[in-house]
Order: structure tokens, then sequence, then C-alpha cells
């Protein structure tokens, strides 16, 4: 069974705006899948959807079986969220904080008492257990959410922007104790960030989102093969010969590839690292020093920006 | 009770006794009301000289509610007819101050969306809030009464030798006609929660409440409107009336998109 089944789904606020179209897409269990996309794509509306907050205007969502707008509370119980919106009690320290929602969530005090501590732990919270929330920063405030939002060992984490405000440590951290969720607790992660780089190193599968629709889901592998096919190859060369004749703009031809993007670098597309030896022997032969070979693999960043052009060309 | 239930209950009670701006004007209307009110007015029947007009007010009075002075008498009457109008306004602020921490203080704070995420329905929340509301306004309404009765009391004993006489009156009120005030300034307070984006613009509410009241002890203080016991049981029963058909309505339109308004 799936962990998140989400059918033709779309939401139409009130006033009139459309901040999700058609969107369908299925999380299996333990997987890490980000939800990606800028500033009002609609990934917290998803959110908010998927927890029964909201009610969709069209299509179905299943949570763990469940269905969202009917049992919002059965699936808040095997679920944790952590939003930008959902804040914690100042006038509380963080302790007191996960013993309230642990006893809301009906675990025994003592038992609470164990949980608090290992995620404060975890989180390098332990030294400001006992501070008042109004004097935790806004990171500390975050990583607060997010053992708030593990106190009950949900099945499923819905984090939206979970390292926005974190300094680069405690983003690493965040971003090891995710993916550790993941792998050993079977913990399905739906990651909505628009941080494509924070992404790319936690996530297993990718869902993209612009103005309310799906650009394009799947592994960045599946994605790249499907929207950047091409890999760049990068060489320094103290020399670079002509590789059957010099580089034209204009020509996309396998042999007339490289480019000088800076004195001694060299850039051209390839198709697949098959191809790397026999251009490196080609370079050799001809003469060329060469000092380092790079195979530079498209990144979600340029996947995403070359669908959101692609979207743009046909819209026009 | 569920004990996430309990739990919220305690969290918003300490939300308020926490925070001491918040307290402390939870308690300065009560203890103006009960202390210093009524201290005033007894002071004032004590060493004001005797008035022609006050005796023939008195002499209007039925031979029941005659005590063994003149003095004795107008304190029974202030104590029993006067001071529960005003005791009224105790358990509408409190239960709005109290509503207003807790339905719209914590939409203002972004911590309501965060419990809108936990095991509890939406409908368990309400209760939690509502009870929260209710118990703070009955315990600072009950803790007001006892201090009131205390310092009256006293007051009485010391300036004029004996006790004041407490009417029925004030059985009715504390255990009918205040409730059911609290819960309707609660159901105010939550009904304008979706549209306030701050505890002091909700609290603007309770002003509907306070309203009547002001007739009332207008209406005590000319002999326009003596409240009876039996005015006050019919007019408490009216009250419970209103408030439960107001709650009903309050937790069937308290939705999460409502709340996250």
């Amino acid at each position: 069974m799936n962990a998140v089944t989400i059918t033709h789904l779309s939401k139409t606020y009130p006033n009139g705006t459309a901040a999700l179209q058609d969107i369908t897409l299925a999380l299996r269990p333990g997987e890490v899948c980000g939800f990606l996309g800028p500033n009002g794509a609609g990934k917290t509306t998803t959110v908010k959807l998927l927890n029964g907050i909201l009610t969709p205007s069209g299509g179905s969502l299943s949570v763990l079986g469940m269905d969202p707008a009917r049992e919002p509370e059965k699936i808040h119980a095997r679920c944790g969220v952590v939003t930008e919106h959902a804040q914690m009690y100042d006038n509380l320290t963080g302790k007191e904080n996960l013993l309230f929602y642990a006893s809301v969530f009906g675990i025994s005090p003592s038992e609470a008492a164990d949980r608090a501590d290992a995620l404060l732990w975890e989180l390098d919270l332990l030294n400001a257990q006992d501070k008042k929330l109004s004097s935790y920063s806004t990171g500390m405030r975050q990583r607060l959410s997010l053992a708030r939002a593990l106190i009950h060992r949900p099945d499923v984490l819905f984090l939206d922007e979970p390292t926005s405000g974190l300094d680069p440590e405690s983003a690493r951290n965040v971003n090891l104790m995710i993916r550790r969720l993941a792998e050993e607790s079977g913990v399905t992660v739906f990651l909505c960030t628009h941080q494509l780089r924070y992404a790319q190193e936690i996530c297993s599968r990718y869902c993209l989102i612009e103005k309310g629709m799906l650009l394009a889901d799947g592994t960045l592998k599946e994605l790249r093969s499907r929207i950047l096919p091409d890999t760049v190859l990068r060489i320094r060369a103290g020399h670079m010969p002509v590789i059957a004749g010099q580089y034209d703009p204009g020509q996309h031809s396998r042999e007339n590839i490289f480019q000088e993007i800076s004195p001694g670098h060299y850039e051209t597309h390839i198709r697949s690292e098959e191809e790397i030896p026999a251009i490196v022997r080609q370079i050799a032969e001809k003469g060329g020093l060469i000092y380092s070979v790079e195979n530079i693999q498209p990144s979600l960043e340029d996947i995403y920006f070359a669908l959101t052009d692609i979207q743009k060309e046909a819209s026009l | 009770m569920n004990q996430a239930v309990k739990t919220i209950i305690k969290k918003d009670i300490k939300g308020i006794t926490s925070n001491r701006s918040l307290f402390l004007s939870l308690l300065i209307v009560p203890l103006v009301l009960t202390v210093l009110l009524p201290c005033i007015f007894l002071f004032a029947v004590h060493f004001v000289p005797d008035d022609p007009d006050i005796r023939k007010l008195l002499d209007l009075l039925p031979r029941s509610a005659w005590s063994s002075s003149p003095e004795l008498t107008i304190s029974g009457l202030i104590l029993n007819y006067i001071m529960p109008v005003f005791f009224l306004i105790i358990p509408i602020m409190a239960s709005s101050v109290m509503a207003a921490s807790s339905f719209v203080g914590e939409k203002e704070k972004h911590t309501l969306e965060t419990l809108l995420y936990s095991p509890l329905t939406l409908g368990q929340i309400f209760r939690a809030k509502v009870l929260a509301s209710f118990l703070m306004s009955m315990a600072v309404s009950l803790a007001s009464f006892l201090v009131m009765l205390l310092f009256m009391e006293l007051e009485a004993f010391f300036l004029m030798g004996s006790l004041l006489p407490l009417s029925a009156s004030w059985l009715i009120l504390l255990c009918m006609l205040s409730p059911a005030v609290s819960l309707i300034a609660v159901t105010l307070i939550v009904r304008g929660s979706a549209r306030a984006q701050s505890m002091e613009e909700s609290q603007q509410a309770a002003v509907f409440l306070i309203l009547p009241l002001v007739l009332l002890v207008v209406g005590q203080f000319t002999g326009v409107l003596l409240v009876s016991q039996w005015l006050l049981l019919v007019l408490s029963l009216a009250c419970a009336l209103l408030a439960w058909i107001l709650l009903r309505r309050a937790a069937a339109r308290y939705t999460y998109e409502m709340v996250l308004k």
C-alpha cells in the first residue's frame, strides 16, 4: 500500500485562486519525496490538504489508507507535520512544549520524558531544554518543531521548509536525521522546499511543481534522462588540440564539440559517460595535455529551470 | 474526559496565569468590583448623616427586607440588589479575556495550527477551549464572590456591629446566571475569532453583553427595575438556553478553514 496517494487533486480557494491543478502522485513507504517549487507554487496547500485542514476542490487523497477529509484526527495520530505557521508556546520551555504535545498525543509522562530527552539530544537542544521558547533563535525553534513532529513516532512526516532559518551545520544535522528516519525507521517523508540543492542531498524522489501544476516527477536519474539527457564533459588541459574541427556554436554534432569556457577549461555535451574514454584518447593522441576530466551531471536546479523554460515556451 | 482535552485545558489556564499583564487585567476588575466598590458603598452608608429621603425609601420596602437598623437595611440592599448586577461583569470579563487568549491569541501566535495537527477532533479542541475559558471564569467569579463577602461582612461587622444577611439571589447568580453569561461571552468571542486579528479586537465583542448590564445597573439604582429572585431565575434560564443555542451554533461553525482564516 502506498503511504500517500494523490489522484487528480485540485484546490481552488473561495477567492478564485487555483492553488493546485490536477496533481497525481504516489509515495511508497520509506520514500523521501521532495515536493519542490518556488513560493506560492502550492506546496503548503498540498500539506494542508493531506492533513485534512483544507478540503480539496477536486480529486482524491489518501494517507496511510485514510481519507484526510473524513478522518483528519486519525491521520494526525500517525503523521508529523512541520510548517512555517505551526508554532509552539513561548511561555513554555522547550521541554515543556514537547511534553505538552506528547500528552496531547496520548503518550505517558515517563515515556514522553524519555522521548523528549532523546530528541532534544539528537537535535542539539539539550542545553536549551529548560529555557522559555521566547528566548529561542529561529533555528532552535525550527529544530524544536521537528522534535515536536517526531515525538509520537509518526509513519509519515510532512515537512514544509524544515531547514529555513537553520545555519549550515544545523541544516546538515537535520538532513542526516531525516535520511536516517527514512532508512532505519521506514518513515515516509514528504518534504516541501524551494531549496533545490538541499532537496537533492536527501530526497530519493522529486516532484517539481509550479503554479499549482506538477511539471515532472521521478528519481533524479529518471528526471535527467527524461528532461536533460546530456551531461557536460569538462576538461582542464594545458594544450587542447582541435577535435574534429573547432567549436561552432551553431553546430551540435558529436565531432565539433569543445568550447573554451575559461583559459585552459573546455566543455562539451555528451549523451553518456561511455563516450568519455574515446574523447580523452583522441585528445591525448593529438598531443593534448590533460590535467583533469570531469563529467558534470545536470543538477535538480538545471532540470527545474529547463522544465520551467519549456513551460514558458509552451505558454507563449 | 479525554486526557488530551484535560492537557489543553491546563495549558490554556497556565497560559493566562503565567502572563503577568494578562493575569493582572483579569484580577483588577474583580478587585475593584468586589472590594473597592462595596467598601465605598458601606462607608458612605455608615458615615453619611441620616437623610429623610432615605427614610422614605426604606418605608416603601416590605417589612421582611428590614434589618435591625436603617444602616444595616441599606447595606443589605446593596449586597443583595446592587452588587449582583455589578458582579455579573466579572464572569463576562473573565471569560472574554480567557476565550480571547485561548482562541484568538493562539491564532495570532500561530500555535492553534499546531494543535490542529494533533489527534484530537476539532470538536474536542473546541470543547477544551470553551471549558478552559468557562472554568477560569467560574473560578475567578467564585473567588471574587468569597472575597467580596468577606470584605463586606467584616466591614459591616466592625462598622455596624452585625453581619449582613445573604439573599438566595446569590445562589441563582453563582450557579445559573454567571455560568450562562460566561458561556454566552465565550461564544461571542469564538464567533468573532474568525475575523479578529488580535486578542484586543476580539474582546470588543463582550461589549454587547456589558451594555444590557449597564441598563440593569441603572434600573437597579433608580428603582425602575428591581430584580427579584423569580425574575433572576427566569433571566438565568433564558440566558442558559441562549448559551446552549449559541454554543451549538459556534461549534458547528468551528471548522479548520474558519480557524485558519
